[in-house]
């Protein structure tokens, strides 16, 4: 059997497994050490499962992910959310369906200091769903508001995702993070139209509140300025390349304790459990990337991904077709695969491919991303959907599939404009560090 | 918080669960600190480097060094909690036999993968205790990183084994 074949079928297996309610990080470190085993021998299959697990544990560079995940924890358990939704909530007071934007620009700034799209989703659910009942607003818009704002989480820097790309891409954290935040922007500014735009359809689903003094509006944008301390120093400090991103995530989730203790909003308690949740999320984070580290050597010696370019050489395709084609890839395997998963999965077999075809690494992070993204909020399986339904128990998951339906066309804007513009992702790094 | 297989008849299988429990909460405490430190070893690095022009001697071998302790301990907990990520599209077709079999299927194939990765390191530990290389700036042997890997993989893999073991406790006594 040649190696391209035995690539398939590992591929193959690997879905069957991961159907089967194996979990990810088994599925790739199986199939990564049998695939490894065949093709490269028994001594180099145990040589890289004893090596694989330490160099990932001790990377410096992966240092960022518990980092940044410890200070999203700390900004879950104090009232960072609530702020921010408080000050959206006012400052957009008069607009009708304000409360939809206010939920998704503080999702999205709650995104920027969490990097979690769940937890952003799960957060917000609890703090804005509530407002926009009692202001009579329907349920699956508000509950799709909430859900694709939360989604923003993965795309605005720091970027959890972003992070585990850059380590199976061996691409830049800091070029990757800027990246993103003009897409990151952009998307949220969709969002935001789609919400507007919906709401002068639907009067009857968004009621406009009663509009406060301008005074009053530009007070409350004060309200939140623990967001602006920690988003300007972290994802500031790495632009203006004063720290590394580990430097950043470690000042991050120290400010985001000392912010939490010094506005009393935070106790021990918190502390310990913020703790204990980062420490868990961020192993078994680690699990996965050993697994995909063992699966992209497998992949690598399959010589699949070559095979793959040859093949779309032969079919005479061009570059937007592939990449049109790996989107739709993207979206459909986005049904039944988390993100983390799928991009580690995914990366090491179309990255070569995008490459091959002259797209950039960093552009291509950010397609993948925010196709991610759509994973998170299409019905049937999105997650961020399940997270707001598991929030708000009396949701009916109907009412949300139809409620996120509008907003599902701003990423997909968002990608169109990505093609025609790729500077949209790619001026920044490129300004900041070239 | 996991609940204890108080209605187990399995007398051992609850001892075992009892252990591991205490175990992953050690391994838990112990991660805990090694994040605690690589922020605070991270962030007076910086404060120094910025202030004084005087970083902490070896900070990035430091963070280094936790992160292996970080990840090889924090996974038991993870693993006790059965907090991996599953796809578990299956649970609204199947049946709850199928389902369950499956589970132990997950259960007993994350055992063997954690085997095979200890089995590795094993010989991967042994080769850098005899070659005896070092850290650059700590001079820290990377032999003793390789024993707090392979510790935490054993605790990790008890954890694993018992969570494995509760499931067919808990099939038989019919929960």
């Amino acid at each position: 059997m040649s190696p391209p074949v035995i690539g398939a079928l590992g591929i193959a297996a690997l879905f069957a497994l991961l159907f089967a309610r194996i979990p990810v990080w088994a599925v790739l470190s199986i199939i990564g050490f049998a695939g490894n085993y065949i093709l490269g021998g028994a001594p180099a299959a145990f040589a890289l499962a004893g090596t694989k697990p330490f160099d990932a544990a001790s990377a410096y560079t992966l240092s960022v992910i518990p980092l940044f995940v410890l200070m999203g924890e700390v900004a879950s358990e104090t009232r960072l959310s609530s702020d921010l939704f408080k000050a959206a909530r006012i400052s957009l007071s008069g607009i009708r369906g304000g409360l939809l934007v206010a939920a998704i620009a503080a999702s999205g700034c709650f995104g920027a200091v969490c990097g979690s799209s769940v937890a952003t989703a799960a957060t917000m659910t609890r703090i804005a769903l509530p407002e926009m009942r009692k202001a009579g607003y329907d349920d699956g818009l508000a509950a799709g508001s909430i859900a694709a704002g939360g989604s923003l989480g993965i795309l605005i820097p720091p970027s959890i995702i972003l992070v585990i790309y850059a380590a199976i891409a061996e691409q830049s954290v800091p070029r990757l993070f800027a990246a993103s935040l003009f897409p990151g922007l952009v998307l949220t500014g969709l969002y935001i139209l789609v919400a507007l735009f919906v709401s002068s359809y639907r009067p009857d689903a968004a009621p406009a509140a009663e509009r406060l003094p301008l005074r009053v509006r530009l007070a409350a944008l004060a309200g939140p300025w623990q967001f602006l301390a920690l988003f300007v120093t972290t994802i500031g400090g790495i632009y203006a390349g004063i720290f590394s991103p580990t430097e950043a995530a470690a000042i991050g989730a120290f400010g985001a304790i000392v912010l939490g203790f010094s506005g009393r909003r935070f106790t021990w308690l918190k502390l310990m459990l913020a703790i204990e949740n980062a420490v868990v999320t961020s192993c078994l984070l680690f699990a996965i990337i050993i697994g995909a580290n063992l699966f992209a050597v497998f992949m690598v010696q399959t010589h699949l991904p070559d095979l793959l370019a040859s093949g779309a050489e032969a079919l005479n395709l061009p570059g937007p077709a592939i990449m049109a084609l790996i989107i739709v890839a993207y979206i459909v395997i986005g049904c039944f695969l988390e993100g983390i998963g799928m991009v580690l999965i995914t990366v090491p077999v179309f990255l070569p491919l995008v490459m091959e075809y002259g797209y950039d690494p960093v552009w291509f992070a950010i397609i993948v991303v925010v196709v991610v993204e759509v994973g998170l909020i299409h019905p049937p399986v999105g997650m961020n959907l399940f997270v707001i339904q598991a929030q708000a128990p009396d949701l009916k998951i109907t009412d949300i599939y139809l409620g996120i339906l509008p907003f599902l066309i701003a990423p997909l804007i968002l990608i169109v404009i990505l093609f025609a513009l790729p500077e949209l992702a790619l001026w920044l790094p490129a300004v900041l560090y070239d | 918080m996991t609940r204890e297989p108080a209605a187990t008849s399995d007398g051992t299988s609850a001892l075992a669960y009892r252990l591991a429990d205490r175990l992953q909460r050690a391994q838990m405490r112990l991660a805990a600190v090694a994040l605690v430190v690589m922020m605070l070893v991270t962030v007076v690095d910086v404060i120094l480097r910025y202030l004084f022009n005087s970083p902490v001697h070896g900070s990035y071998e430091i963070v280094e060094a936790m992160l292996v302790v970080f990840v090889f301990h924090g996974l038991a907990a993870g693993f006790f909690r059965r907090a991996n990520i599953v796809i578990d599209v299956i649970d609204h077709m199947a049946g709850p036999r199928l389902v369950m079999a499956l589970v132990r299927l997950a259960d007993t194939l994350s055992v063997v993968v954690l085997v095979i990765f200890a089995w590795a390191m094993l010989g991967q530990a042994i080769q850098a205790y005899e070659y005896g290389d070092r850290k650059l700036e700590l001079a820290l042997p990377i032999y003793v990183l390789w024993i707090a890997a392979l510790a935490g993989m054993a605790g990790t893999i008890l954890c694993a084994v018992v969570t494995c073991v509760w499931v067919d406790a808990r099939a038989r006594s019919g929960r």
